[in-house]
């Protein structure tokens, strides 16, 4: 087990900038997710810390050392492909314990250790098997099998749940918890699901265009994000944005948009340089009940979507149209008038030229 | 689907035209499960008059006397004769054990020098993709020509290639390179084998596109070496590939005679007799079609056997 420290790496091709100066420190048995859109830069950032890619500038340091020139297999990191990567002609067993093989472990020895990671893992029954006769999953176990059979330093995981159906998805994602709960290895795990970064990560840096958006711990991902792309990428539904007049009212400071005014009571930000200007709240659609309370929308029902565990109401509040997450009861019928009161406290305020969080 | 439920699914005929409308009845025969059969019948003709015709003529020609120079007796069912005087005809088991090395060393050549160049052209350097054009030349030859153009640059008087290597001094004089017994065989081996390399540089280019390249990533992290990766990945990925080349080069070099025709027509002595050559003189050289016949039905089953024997042993079918 070891920390990584990734200090100052760039990467371009040609004129074009994949990667713009990524700062990272990830502490030992610490699980970071890399997250961002497709293009954002986060596999390449990955390949990089493989070894696979070359950095155009900056460090890549795995404990304390600086691996810049050290060829991946040198790195004792393990890698989990998007394609899980097995070898097609070899089976199970050999594909895991392959890197024992290459670093010519003792055939008794590297057997026994194919066969703890195969317990871990659940899949002694497949070591027989060619890659080809097994399942999706199955694959993605024996990928899983052949990164911890080696206990490296650093695992790392490229969009490695992608390929497997929603289901499957969830089991696996609690699998690789579990492993990381159980093994404590430093993991860089790279994805563009939201839902996997926040319920995996210690530490989770969102990008976009190569460029870190916001690195912290999910919570402050999702309670408190740095800037609007941040706030509108994590969450589903997404977070509603609401553009108004910020005032002061008669019990404090208010929003005024265009079907009203919203009283900001609790708010935690210091917002008094956007006094009398124009800002954007950001409210989670959870943060929105039904009913009136200390501080409140009133808007149109447009669309409301029954999801089962939630009905999801999108309201047009002045023109804006806002997503309530509200109980499995509540039904109003499009165009019933809709009071929805609001979590003030949970509001985040941006500022619309920058995007940025006040 | 049954034709009697076809036909109760179509209206009753109104008229008498109606019952005898060609049209009509070819829209009810359409309808019968005959109708694929008929579909077929047109390529099943074809393929019947220009592939099993002259294969099975091929064979009964085998057993039948067809001298063309001697009329008497010619078509006559003659059994086993020609298979027996090839059991003990010296010149059939010297052209067998010489098409073995002919079609064993060509294809060895052809296969390393086709896969380096492969790899080579794969690694997308610069200039690659002109190189690429540039090793496929030779096959774009025919054998007619690349066999006398590297008949004339090894030319014991005014070959290119004996000036050569005189001028750098690897030879004291200029040497008849098809004239000597102990060169003659290897030398024809180096002109198939430069002609035919780049038919496995284009099928190993193209296998190995279809090769992940996750797969090297993976091999590289868990440390394996170039020649490892070569070995446990490329090469077994590449199995299917190599397979169908190495099978249609092995039946191209049994078969055609065209090239040694060139070169050596089998000579000197018969250091360069192969059994396809053996074949072709014993039909237009000595008109003797019959016993043509019987070399061509061994060639014939060599080559079936050796086909199942290599699909088999190269796992082919397997994964």
């Amino acid at each position: 087990m070891a920390t990584l420290s990734i200090k100052g790496v760039r990467k371009s091709f040609g004129a074009v900038e994949v990667l713009n100066n990524i700062d990272i420190e990830v502490e030992d048995g610490g699980f970071l997710v890399l997250l961002g859109p497709s293009g954002c830069g986060k596999s390449t950032l990955l390949a990089i810390i493989a070894g696979l890619e070359p950095s155009s500038g900056g460090d890549i340091l795995i404990g304390d050392k600086n691996v810049n020139d050290v060829h991946p297999k040198d790195r004792n990191i393990a890698m989990v492909f998007q394609s899980y990567a097995l070898y097609p002609t070899m089976p199970v067993r050999r594909n895991i314990g392959f890197g024992l093989e290459m670093r010519k472990v003792d055939a008794k020895e590297r057997e026994a250790a194919v066969q703890r990671a195969a317990e871990l893992l659940q899949i002694e029954h497949l070591l027989d098997r060619k890659p080809g006769q097994l399942s999706g999953g199955q694959r993605q176990r024996v990928a899983m099998g052949r990164a911890i059979v080696r206990n490296p330093d650093l695992f790392l995981f490229d969009e490695p749940l992608s390929n497997l159906d929603a289901k499957l998805r969830v089991e696996m994602r609690t699998e690789i918890k579990r492993l990381h709960d159980r093994l404590g290895t430093t993991t860089v795990y790279v994805t563009h699901d939201q839902v996997e970064a926040l319920t995996l990560g210690t530490k989770v840096a969102v990008m976009k265009g190569g460029v870190i958006q916001q690195l912290a711990d999910p919570e402050t991902i999702y309670d408190r994000p740095a800037n609007m792309f941040v706030a509108g990428f994590i969450g589903s539904p997404t977070m509603n944005f609401l553009t108004g007049m910020l005032e002061h009212g008669d019990g404090g400071l208010v929003l005024r948009h265009a079907a009203g005014s919203l009283a900001l009571v609790g708010l935690e930000q210091d917002v008094a340089a956007f006094v009398g200007r124009e800002v954007v709240a950001g409210i989670r659609p959870e943060t929105l009940n039904a009913g009136q309370g200390a501080a409140g929308l009133q808007g149109i029902v447009d669309v409301v979507e029954p999801t089962g565990p939630d009905t999801m109401v999108i309201v047009s509040v002045g023109g804006q149209l806002l997503t309530a997450r509200l109980g499995p009861k509540v039904r109003p019928k499009p165009g019933d008038t809709l009071n929805l009161s609001v979590d003030t406290a949970a509001i985040n305020l941006f500022d619309p030229v920058t995007g940025n969080r006040i | 689907m049954s034709r009697g439920r076809a036909m109760a699914a179509l209206p009753p005929p109104r008229s008498t035209w109606d019952a005898i409308n060609p049209l009509r009845l070819l829209g009810e025969l359409s309808e019968t499960r005959y109708w694929m059969y008929l579909l077929l019948l047109p390529s099943a003709l074809l393929i019947t008059a220009i592939v099993l015709f002259p294969t099975v003529y091929g064979f009964q020609l085998s057993f039948t006397e067809m001298r063309l120079n001697r009329p008497a007796g010619n078509g006559a069912f003659v059994g086993l004769k020609h298979y027996q005087r090839m059991l003990a005809d010296p010149i059939f088991w010297l052209s067998l054990r010489n098409t073995a090395v002919w079609v064993t060393f060509s294809i060895l050549i052809e296969f390393v020098v086709g896969l380096v160049a492969a790899l080579a052209l794969n690694r997308n350097l610069w200039g690659g993709k002109v190189l690429a054009v540039l090793i496929l030349v030779p096959y774009f030859l025919p054998n007619v020509v690349a066999g006398n153009m590297w008949a004339l640059m090894l030319d014991s008087r005014v070959g290119v290639i004996n000036d050569i290597l005189v001028n750098i001094g690897l030879l004291q004089e200029y040497k008849a390179w098809f004239a000597d017994p102990n060169t003659a065989m290897a030398t024809a081996i180096f002109v198939e084998a430069w002609h035919s390399f780049p038919f496995f540089t284009l099928l190993i280019m193209a296998g190995l596109k279809g090769i992940p390249t996750d797969l090297y990533k993976a091999a590289d992290i868990d440390g394996a070496g170039a020649f490892a990766q070569l070995r446990l990945i490329t090469l077994p990925m590449l199995r299917t590939i190599i397979a169908a080349a190495v099978i249609l080069r092995v039946i191209g070099l049994v078969n055609s005679p065209d090239l040694l025709l060139i070169l050596t027509q089998g000579g000197p002595g018969r250091s360069t007799q192969v059994l396809s050559l053996y074949a072709f003189q014993n039909a237009y050289s000595d008109f003797n079609f019959g016993y043509a016949g019987a070399l061509s039905v061994v060639m014939f089953v060599l080559l079936m056997l050796f086909a199942w024997a290599y699909i088999r042993l190269s796992k082919v079918n397997q994964d």
